[in-house]
């Protein structure tokens, strides 16, 4: 058929069509995270974090005399759409770094993208120590957020606060981050309430639409307090579902979350039906009680500016700090070739707006402490707040 | 198909894709493959839907099986790839003869739904088979095979290993494509497309039309198989994901595109969707909504995808051509 | 304790059934008097799950407010059915099968990013109308009166339908068209209309469907994909085209899940496959249907 010629040629022209244009001489951050979907709650306001450290970092006069750029992409919390757009980044749009993800599904498999095109890579989210266990370190992934061990002290150190508690049982949804938070509680919680037994466990999907039956046989066990690994989404819909069925009531409000459900950006999301009296975390309180450092109270006001909202978030923090850290890399290597800003953030440390923090030179991360706290009613505020934020854990010791 | 022009058109668009390491960036090395490859995955399809008319909603389960065991061999059990690319090949196969056995003694939307249903019990497993699988984490870096025996080839010694696996897979799946070519035009193939076109008068005929639509199964199976393992060496790992249902429909999409009523329909279909996607991503994150409206103008507007629209226009042109003479 | 445990999951996995009928059964409407089996039942789901939400924000949520939305959304999303039957399917009827499912996955596209254009991709939230928003303790078991109310309702509506088909001159024929089109078309009625009723009717299911779950579950992109899978697990299992077994496949569906997570946790994702695989090997038309 003589059109094939023609549909040669097309095939070939298509093939080696250019691609987009080319952007100045910005400095590039590819970031791959949740944008819709259950888990959105969380990774929009970190995209707006990362966004407001660029805009103010840009307005300095940029890095190394060269403005920073964000190329952000829709990850829907899923590890293959994570890899999918990461090397489209890294291959297409030339990102010279990658920072985001969400989940702990997403950011270990873009670790991998990461190390294979030497590409440093920094992580605000992902808690499972999977990520930087010594089988899957690398010199490129670094860990901004905490992880499973820390939280599960800390989740430990809170269980063992309260009353009468003997029997727990918890429910975290079936992958690598409820896996690893659940066995780090229960590791913890031997040391700080060997009284305390753990006597069954639930495994929802990421994503659970119904958690019924999962809230029905949880109720069966009549157990003291719960442990609960959900997050986002999820525990918005499991609370909606277990209110009515009488969980919190039976329990007394002995919940403990692990899964930062006490920040502003989750209380809003369920209003008025918030379980209230449960124990919950959050990187940054947002309205702060006691005395609130200065950096902090201009962070939350900037970021009102630029997100024109009437309550800053509690996630912005993280997205702001990884764009912060790498900012301090590159400056301290003098260089934006990842190997150099590789070693130069290795053992370093850097400034946020709730303390300092830096990266561990064995396993790249900040074993960040979290604020703990018992949600309550406000009347000031149409929310439920976190009271007396503490950072916990009190006595974490990395190994 | 017209056997009058002996110009080999096919072995120049092949020479054209190799050249593209060379002539091109490293993106669209990386587009030309994820062509190449959906190339094969829609063909081995169109074996089903164009040539025997069995409508598959669970293909995708035989390029996942086939990308899984390919990875699991060469990750985990550290086999060569001349070891574990056939083994995928048979693996996907048997698991082909036991579902499409079953699959194909339904008729039509019965038969669609169990492929369907097998599909999702493909990706239930590797969804929940964590020790072997890798679950929902997936199994990423899944090394490339051995190929410094491109090494000490002239031309090929200064080229990354990225574009070395290019080569290498298009030249796998040039070789598929020649055999499925030769399949669908040998006796075996017009008994299918009878099969298509009249089941009862084909039975009439004598022809055992369950054994040839289960064997039309199985090689289409195994070569989506063989689709799937050079993916996941391609893609750097594989996901459960990558056997979720919405693949197989995006790959029925693309057969549909390019058009099933002719072999090269599907390839067609591969190059305008891979493409399509790439330029309308760039500028808009509804890619969804304008691959349905590309759906409803198929089917509305050019039922026959782009290759039946081009040769009918083609015949057209013949046509008028000739009346004019 | 155990016998209210189990009571409390035998009711959980009724009202999950009672939803998905709800749901299910326009699905099996539309195939069995159509042949047509449309992948976007789920997204009409999903576009009443919005609307009710968006008429909520409208009607402020007092006590009637969710009765209005809910009424709102059903009727919405039948218009919206029968608007895409008049301009599409007309004219697709008579073509391949594949053709028109290739249709209802384009629409499922489309009408997945309108969703997304018009509410955004986060995930939102409706409350329990307040008459409703109690529990009620049954043999132990804590059961919330929304998920009652449910229990009641699909059935309810379910009967009514199976009244309109089987006792009506209405009814009579629908199911004679199900039989033989052109024979119906030769006697005189008026197919067209038939078919355009069915379909209104169908999504006007839908609509009520998803609205009716907006209490209970959270209102979020991707929720038209996961119930059209759960939906036609549960057609096939009854049956397409059989009401009642789409009734009895719901209530089996609906305790496989419920009491699958005690007895295989890891697995019960993959035994609603494998039970509908199971079926449609050893009896394709399902418990209730009639072969094709």
């Amino acid at each position: 058929m003589r059109f094939r010629h023609g549909l040669a040629i097309a095939c070939a022209a298509v093939a080696l069509s250019p691609q987009g244009a080319r952007a100045a001489d910005n400095i590039k951050i590819g970031v791959p995270i949740p944008l819709s979907g259950p888990t959105s709650v969380y990774g929009v306001p970190i995209l707006k974090g990362a966004e407001l450290a660029v805009q103010q970092i840009n307005a300095a006069g940029g890095v190394l005399g060269r403005k920073l750029e964000i190329l952000s992409r829709d990850s829907k919390a899923n590890a293959d759409e994570a890899v999918r757009l990461s090397r489209e980044l890294i291959i297409k749009d030339n990102v010279d770094f990658l920072a985001g993800t969400l989940t702990s599904a997403e950011a270990p498999a873009v670790s991998t993208v990461a190390k294979e095109n030497k590409i440093v890579f920094l992580a605000p989210s992902s808690k499972s120590t999977i990520l930087t266990d010594e089988k899957h370190i690398n010199p490129y992934i670094f860990r901004v957020a905490s992880n499973t061990d820390v939280e599960g002290l800390a989740g430990a150190e809170e269980m063992a606060k309260l009353k009468d508690v003997k029997t727990i049982v918890t429910i975290a949804p079936d992958y690598a981050y409820g896996r690893d938070s659940i066995a780090a509680f229960i590791k913890a919680l031997k040391e700080k309430a060997p009284n305390m037994q753990v006597v069954d466990s639930q495994w929802p999907k990421l994503g659970e639409p119904d958690f019924t039956a999962f809230i029905n046989a949880m109720m069966s066990k009549s157990p003291d307090a719960v442990y609960c690994s959900l997050f986002a989404g999820d525990f918005v819909t499991f609370s909606k579902q277990a209110t009515p069925l009488g969980l919190f009531k039976k329990i007394d409000n002995r919940l403990v979350d692990g899964g930062e459900v006490g920040t502003i950006d989750e209380a809003q999301a369920l209003g008025k039906d918030y379980p209230y009296g449960i124990i919950a975390n959050t990187y940054d309180p947002v309205i702060w009680t006691g005395t609130e450092p200065p950096e902090h109270k201009k962070f939350i006001e900037d970021l009102k500016a630029y997100t024109k909202a009437q309550y800053a978030s509690g996630w912005s923090i993280m997205g702001y700090q990884m764009i912060e850290a790498l900012a301090e890399g590159i400056k301290k290597a003098n260089s934006t070739k990842s190997d150099a800003v590789s070693k130069a953030l290795e053992g370093m440390t850097f400034d946020t707006p709730v303390g300092k923090r830096s990266f561990s030179v064995k396993s790249h991360e900040t074993f960040a402490p979290e604020f703990w706290g018992t949600m309550v009613k406000d009347a000031n505020y149409p929310f439920a707040l976190l009271k007396d934020p503490q950072p916990m854990p009190t006595d974490f010791k990395a190994n | 198909m017209n056997i009058g022009r002996r110009i080999p058109w096919t072995l120049i668009v092949f020479l054209a894709f190799a050249t593209i390491p060379w002539m091109g960036s490293r993106y669209n090395v990386f587009l030309a493959e994820q062509i190449a490859i959906d190339a094969l995955f829609a063909v081995s399809l169109n074996l089903l839907l164009g040539s025997t008319g069995l409508v598959s909603f669970g293909h995708v389960a035989y390029f996942g099986v086939g990308a899984y065991i390919c990875a699991i061999l060469m990750k985990t059990y550290e086999l060569p790839f001349f070891i574990a690319f056939p083994a995928a090949g048979v693996g996907t196969a048997l698991f082909a003869l036991v579902s499409g056995f079953f699959c194909v003694r339904l008729i039509k939307l019965y038969f669609a739904m169990l492929t369907l249903a097998f599909s999702q019990i493909v990706w239930a497993i590797v969804y929940k088979w964590n020790d072997v699988t890798g679950g929902d984490q997936g199994l990423p870096e899944i090394p490339f095979p051995n190929l410094d025996w491109m090494n000490s080839v002239p031309f090929l010694s200064d080229l990354k290993v990225n574009d070395q696996f290019y080569l290498f897979s298009l030249a796998i799946i040039a070789v598929a494509l020649a055999i499925l070519h030769r399949i669908v035009r040998s006796p075996f193939g017009r008994v299918l497309t009878t099969i298509r076109d009249n089941p009862e008068r084909a039975a009439f005929l004598g022809i055992n039309v369950r054994a040839y639509q289960l064997a039309a199964f199985v090689v289409a199976g195994t070569f989506a198989g063989f689709a799937g393992a050079l993916y996941g060496i391609f893609s750097r790992g594989v996901f459960a994901d990558y056997v979720f249902w919405s693949k197989s429909a995006e790959v029925m999409i693309m057969t549909i595109l390019g058009g099933m009523d002719f072999f090269w329909g599907p390839p067609v279909g591969a190059l305008a969707l891979v493409w399509l996607n790439q330029e309308i991503t760039d500028y808009t994150e509804y890619w969804p909504f304008v691959l349905g409206t590309i759906l409803l103008f198929l089917l509305f507007v050019f039922p026959g995808g782009i290759v039946g629209g081009l040769n009918a226009l083609w015949l057209r042109v013949r046509a008028r051509s000739r009346a004019r003479a | 304790m155990a016998a209210s445990f189990l009571f409390g999951q035998f009711m959980g996995g009724l009202t999950t059934a009672m939803f998905l009928f709800l749901i299910a059964s326009g699905l099996s409407l539309v195939f069995g008097v159509m042949r047509l089996v449309n992948f976007a039942h789920g997204s009409f789901y999903m576009i009443g799950a919005y609307l009710a939400w968006q008429a909520i924000q409208w009607v402020h949520p007092t006590g009637a407010g969710f009765w209005i939305a809910t009424l709102f959304a059903a009727c919405g999303v039948g218009v919206l059915g029968g608007v895409v039957e008049r301009l599409f399917f007309r004219s697709l009827y008579g073509r391949e099968e594949l053709y028109q499912l290739l249709f209802t996955y384009a629409l499922v596209l489309i009408l997945g990013d309108a969703a997304k254009f018009l509410w955004g991709t986060g995930q939102l939230s409706v409350s329990t109308p307040p008459v409703l928003a109690g529990s009620v303790v049954i043999f132990g078991s804590t059961q919330p009166l929304y998920n009652l109310f449910m229990m009641v309702v699909g059935p309810s509506i379910a009967f009514f339908g199976w009244l309109v088909l089987n006792k009506t001159g209405v009814g009579r024929m629908v199911r004679a068209a199900q039989m033989d089109r052109e024979m119906l078309d030769a006697l005189g009625a008026n197919v067209g209309h038939i078919y355009l009723g069915m379909f209104v009717f169908s999504s006007f299911l839908a609509g009520l469907s998803g609205a009716l779950v907006t209490p209970i579950q959270s209102i979020v992109p991707g929720m038209d994909v996961l119930i059209i899978v759960q939906a036609f697990i549960v057609v096939v299992i009854g049956g397409l085209g059989s009401f009642w077994g789409t009734f009895w496949g719901s209530v089996i569906y609906g305790q496989v899940l419920s009491f699958g997570i005690l007895i295989f946790p890891s697995f019960s994702l993959f035994s609603v496959f494998a039970l509908m695989a199971v079926i449609l090997i050893v009896r394709p038309w399902g418990l209730f249907g009639r072969p094709l």
